[in-house]
């Protein structure tokens, strides 16, 4: 490399400013940003750059664990996952069919996404179905019964 | 994105996204690749919905490592990696993409292309018409 090697001293630039350069790359910018100044000022705004990046607070690894934790748990589940006694909770307490062949008809809390429907409740939590699996049938009722108020209710 | 608490937002919904599409993965990128563009994606959309392109504050930056420096360089130094950071947030969107994958991650131009749906080639144009305009903005 010499010194009108600018384009190749520029595709390593921001190698070597991470320092993950080999080291003959290395010494041939070095060698080369001694007598380029276009180039040696490059380095020193690519150093720079890579020097103020952007560092993440360490909470938020545990953020997307704990949310994707929660997704699993809660989005993944389709309506026929349901356990016999939520679906008919839920057929008894919003009056949608789970007959087969008839049409299921969304409650007018559920929401539509890709996965299919998830229940939001009054603090803005979203859940889908295999939450139901952790309560008894009275306590399923009346968590029906809250979050039905609270649709007709809006 | 320059708002540490709607960066952080994007990227915890980009992983949720991404583990529920997980079998959409093909494996013709890399997962990092992958749940990158998933993530630029996700900023894309989170910038158009508050109407901001370029946001103001620029309290994510780190303060550049100055040890061994006396405290007026050290100074110096910080104010010039803070300058960089504000004129990289003035670049158009493909530039500052390219450039800040490039030297803050060390993304090859393949991989930047992957995650910006450009060319290899293009992605390369852009990193270096982004870092020639930073050049020019910071004289």
């Amino acid at each position: 490399m010499n010194a009108n090697d600018c384009g190749a001293v520029r595709e390593l630039i921001p190698d070597v400013a991470r320092r993950v350069a080999a080291a003959h790359g290395l010494a041939a910018v070095e060698a080369h940003v001694a007598t380029c100044a276009a180039c040696a000022e490059e380095l020193a705004l690519v150093r720079a750059l890579h020097a103020s990046r952007p560092e993440p607070r360490p909470e938020l690894l545990l953020r997307i664990e704990r949310s994707l934790r929660f997704d699993r748990q809660t989005v993944q589940r389709p309506w026929w996952g349901l356990t016999a006694a939520a679906v008919a909770a839920l057929a008894l307490g919003i009056g949608f069919s789970s007959a087969p062949g008839s049409e299921i008809v969304a409650p007018a809390f559920a929401l539509e996404t890709d996965e299919g429907w998830t229940w939001e409740t009054g603090d803005g939590l979203v859940a889908g179905g295999v939450v139901f699996d952790e309560l008894s049938d009275d306590a399923l009722e009346r968590l029906l019964a809250e979050l039905a108020d609270d649709a007709g209710g809006e | 994105m320059q708002d540490r608490d709607a960066a952080e937002d994007v990227v915890q919904d980009a992983f949720v996204k991404a583990l529920r599409g997980l079998d959409r993965f093909r494996g013709d990128a890399s997962f990092r690749t992958w749940v990158l563009r998933i993530t630029a994606n996700e900023a894309k959309g989170a910038l158009r919905k508050t109407g901001r392109r370029r946001e103001s504050p620029i309290e994510a930056a780190r303060e550049v490592a100055t040890a061994d420096l006396d405290p007026a360089a050290a100074t110096a130094l910080n104010a010039e990696a803070e300058r960089a950071r504000a004129m990289l947030g003035m670049l158009p969107e493909k530039q500052r993409l390219s450039v800040s994958l490039r030297t803050e991650d060390g993304l090859s131009f393949r991989e930047i292309g992957e995650i910006t749906g450009s060319s290899e080639g293009a992605a390369r144009v852009n990193y270096f018409h982004g870092i020639r305009r930073l050049r020019e903005l910071m004289e």
